[in-house]
């Protein structure tokens, strides 16, 4: 073809593997059958299935892994490579299998919020738990490979999100960004901060798309890009980012706020000792009192 | 020198050439349509898929905004590969703009593989029939032993120890381009044969595909039919075993010859024939792309340009023997030297240096994998010294005029030549200088035109 192999390549050309998380949170997949939204859990699945086959066909070389997470847990549903060995099913058995492991990991992860209170709101879900089980893979993949596929996180996110999981979702974003690993984000719900950050920061593509009846065609537009062409496509650019943090103190989401100017975590009130490196703030004669900082968005970016 | 080099790859350019009647009807095989895919250019993926469920037909200045202004060359590239394999139709509308929109055919069938997915082409047989495949590792061995084989046939024919399935005039129309055969003279390799032994397998299997197939008109068969059992046999299962009598009766007989080349492992049950596809039948569809080839290599290179050839095989032997000097050889182990003699013996025989430093890349040694490099700096920048060495002198045709009557016939004659940028060299003393071969009939028409 055009590219002549080089020397040394790591990654063969256009091949990918593609994780993809998906938000399966029960709560917010019901709020939308009766918000008379048009995209029902069936519906969403059929749209997004065909994706997971197209990013199949392009290549053979190509490899899909399916984490699935739920208010308490995450999984892996299906991965491509290991049905590779022995030629790959695809078409209905590969729908049909991965409906059913969809099922059994709804029923398990129910049986784990046994403690929960039921609540009208929805309650996120775990996105930072399958964040990171996608990073690990991924590492796993690095380390045991001699060749291996070029990388990319696909996130399908529903339910808002989660403040209390914030520093695990930042932690795992910096890492997805220092193993070059994109993150892409599609929004079903509300507009999510983590991902609009962890698409930011990654280079990934962030969407909330608008008409959720020709997701098909989105997804595959967009979605079904291999890293390498990016560099030649146009493809959408987020209209903007919400960069605000969750404070450590109170896990709630907040513009403004004290900053620990030893480990720069992040408090809603004015501590004497931080909590997290223990450092103390309240030094009589220290000049170096911690006092509010008004964030700048590139602060926390640059981090 | 002379830029010979052998074209593997583009078994997809095969089909291309195609006339457009026989491309259609290819293109009713849902695992025609699904290869042919695969082997286009990524950013042609991507279009195809972009395009796939859109009915009307899409003006080719807005698809020239998908892309941005980097990606223009390779927007081309791609667009018209497309319309080369007639994935893409152009219309054109009454305002004279072009539009292109997918094959009917071809989008019908790719919508298919999306969503029923890529069924295998033929029902396994069940596994009571046949008892006793072989493992995956054992086929992996036996499909390369039997390539190995028929390479080793092939370029020596007194070598191997068993023959091939392949009579030998098949064989002769392989070694066509590879060795010269002149009368009362053994054969020996060509330029195209010593590039063709350091390519990797797959590289190899198409370019014998490829003969295979070309010469297929001359055995009375429909080139077509066997492209399409090709890439048909590409899509069924690795190591699962198939009922021969499914088959055609042309279909039968390729059979018979892949498994010559390995492609597939014949196996006679009590009743039923049965043929098994090894991983060169299953790879067959990635290789049009650039694919990475994960055989074990075995070559360790010192800084003291020895080479230790961990193999037992007599091809890989025979592979070394061709740029490096063989110091002795163990059981399992091939010393050899790289030396200038062997070097120059090599790029003689036209193999460039960067053929040989790929080749000790690509087959090095798993515990010299990790290194970076892996073939020692000093060893390849020797070799690739050593070539240049040849290439001091170039070697340009050209034409010497002198005696001209007078020095303004001269003069004029040299500008003509200069505006010509044909003037190699001149020497306004003696009135005379020398012209480029291109330019000398030109020059001579002038010449002629003067007197």
């Amino acid at each position: 073809m055009d590219n002549e192999s080089t020397l040394s390549t790591i990654y063969s050309e256009d091949v990918s593997l593609m994780v993809v998380i998906l938000d399966i949170n029960p709560l917010f997949w019901t709020s939308v059958n009766s918000n008379t939204n048009s995209l029902t859990f069936t519906k969403f699945m059929d749209q997004f299935l065909p994706l997971l086959n197209s990013v199949l066909l392009l290549n053979q070389l190509n490899e899909i892994v399916l984490i699935a997470h739920g208010i308490n847990s995450c999984g892996y549903i299906y991965n491509s490579s290991m049905e590779n060995r022995r030629g790959g099913k695809r078409g209905p058995a590969f729908f049909a299998e991965v409906s059913e492991k969809l099922k059994e990991f709804m029923e398990a992860d129910c049986l784990h919020r046994k403690g929960a209170k039921s609540t009208s709101t929805i309650v996120p879900s775990l996105l930072s738990g399958s964040l990171s089980l996608a990073l690990c893979y991924i590492q796993r993949v690095f380390r045991s490979r001699p060749i291996y596929p070029r990388p990319r996180i696909l996130c399908l996110q529903g339910s808002p999100d989660g403040p209390e999981q914030y520093v695990a979702v930042m932690n795992a974003i910096f890492s997805a960004q220092r193993s070059s690993v994109l993150i892409d984000s599609c929004v079903l719900g509300l507009n999510s901060a983590f991902l609009q950050q962890a698409s930011h920061i990654t280079g990934g593509v962030y969407i909330k798309p608008q008409q959720l009846d020709g997701l098909f065609q989105c997804l595959s537009m967009v979605f079904a890009t291999d890293v390498q062409s990016r560099s030649f496509l146009q493809l959408p650019k987020p209209a903007g980012v919400d960069f605000r943090a969750s404070c450590f103190c109170h896990k709630t989401t907040i513009s403004m706020g004290y900053i620990c100017s030893v480990c720069l975590s992040i408090f809603c009130k004015r501590h004497k000792k931080c909590s997290t490196c223990g450092s103390d703030f309240n030094r009589p004669n220290s000049n170096s009192k911690s006092s509010p900082v008004q964030k700048s968005k590139r602060k926390l970016d640059d981090r | 020198m002379p830029q010979v080099k052998i074209v593997a790859r583009n078994f997809m350019d095969m089909v291309a050439a195609l006339p457009a009647m026989k491309l259609d009807k290819l293109y009713d095989s849902t695992f025609i349509c699904e290869a042919v895919l695969r082997s286009l250019p990524p950013l042609a993926k991507k279009y195809v898929l972009q395009m796939l469920y859109l009915e009307i037909p899409v003006t080719a200045k807005s698809m020239g905004e998908w892309v941005l202004p980097d990606g223009m060359s390779k927007h081309k590239v791609a667009i018209s590969r497309l319309l080369q394999l007639r994935i893409f139709i152009d219309v054109v509308d009454r305002k004279k703009e072009t539009s292109y929109r997918l094959d009917t055919k071809f989008q019908s069938n790719i919508r298919k593989c999306l969503i029923h997915g890529g069924v295998p082409p033929r029902e396994s047989m069940p596994s009571n029939i046949t008892v006793r495949l072989p493992t995956l590792d054992d086929l992996e061995c036996y499909a390369h032993e039997q390539w190995e084989c028929f390479l080793l046939q092939l370029i020596s024919s007194g070598q191997a120890e068993r023959s091939t399935s392949f009579n030998s005039y098949m064989l002769k129309t392989f070694q066509r381009g590879l060795l010269s055969s002149r009368e009362n003279e053994a054969p020996r390799l060509t330029e195209n044969g010593f590039q063709f032994l350091l390519m990797d397998t797959n590289a190899q299997l198409w370019y014998i595909i490829r003969e295979y197939i070309s010469t297929s008109e001359d055995r009375g068969i429909d080139p077509t039919d066997l492209i399409s059992f090709l890439l048909e046999l590409s899509f069924h299962n690795l190591g699962e075993a198939y009922n021969i009598n499914t088959l055609t009766e042309i279909q039968q007989n390729a059979i018979n010859d892949l498994a010559g080349l390995g492609l597939v492992k014949r196996q006679q049950g009590r009743k039923e024939m049965w043929f098994i596809p090894t991983i060169l039948a299953t790879n067959l569809s990635i290789s049009f792309s650039d694919s990475v080839s994960h055989k074990q290599g075995f070559v360790v290179v010192e800084t003291n340009f020895k080479l230790y050839a961990y193999s037992t095989s007599k091809l890989q032997c025979e592979i070394l023997r061709l740029f490096a000097r063989i110091e002795y050889q163990l059981p399992n182990l091939i010393v050899c030297l790289i030396n200038k003699e062997s070097l120059y013996y090599a790029f003689e025989n036209g193999i460039s240096a960067a053929q040989i430093i790929s080749f000790l890349h690509d087959n090095a040694h798993p515990r010299i994998v990790q290194k970076i490099p892996r073939v020692p700096e000093n060893v390849t920048d020797q070799i690739r010294l050593w070539e240049n060495d040849r290439n001091r002198v170039e070697m340009t045709h050209s034409h010497l005029y002198e005696d001209f009557p007078s020095r303004d016939v001269f003069e004029a004659a040299c500008d003509y030549a200069r505006e010509l940028g044909g003037l190699l060299w001149r020497d306004s003393k003696k009135m005379f200088f020398i012209v480029n071969g291109d330019a000398h009939q030109d020059m001579r028409d002038f010449l002629r035109r003067q007197k």
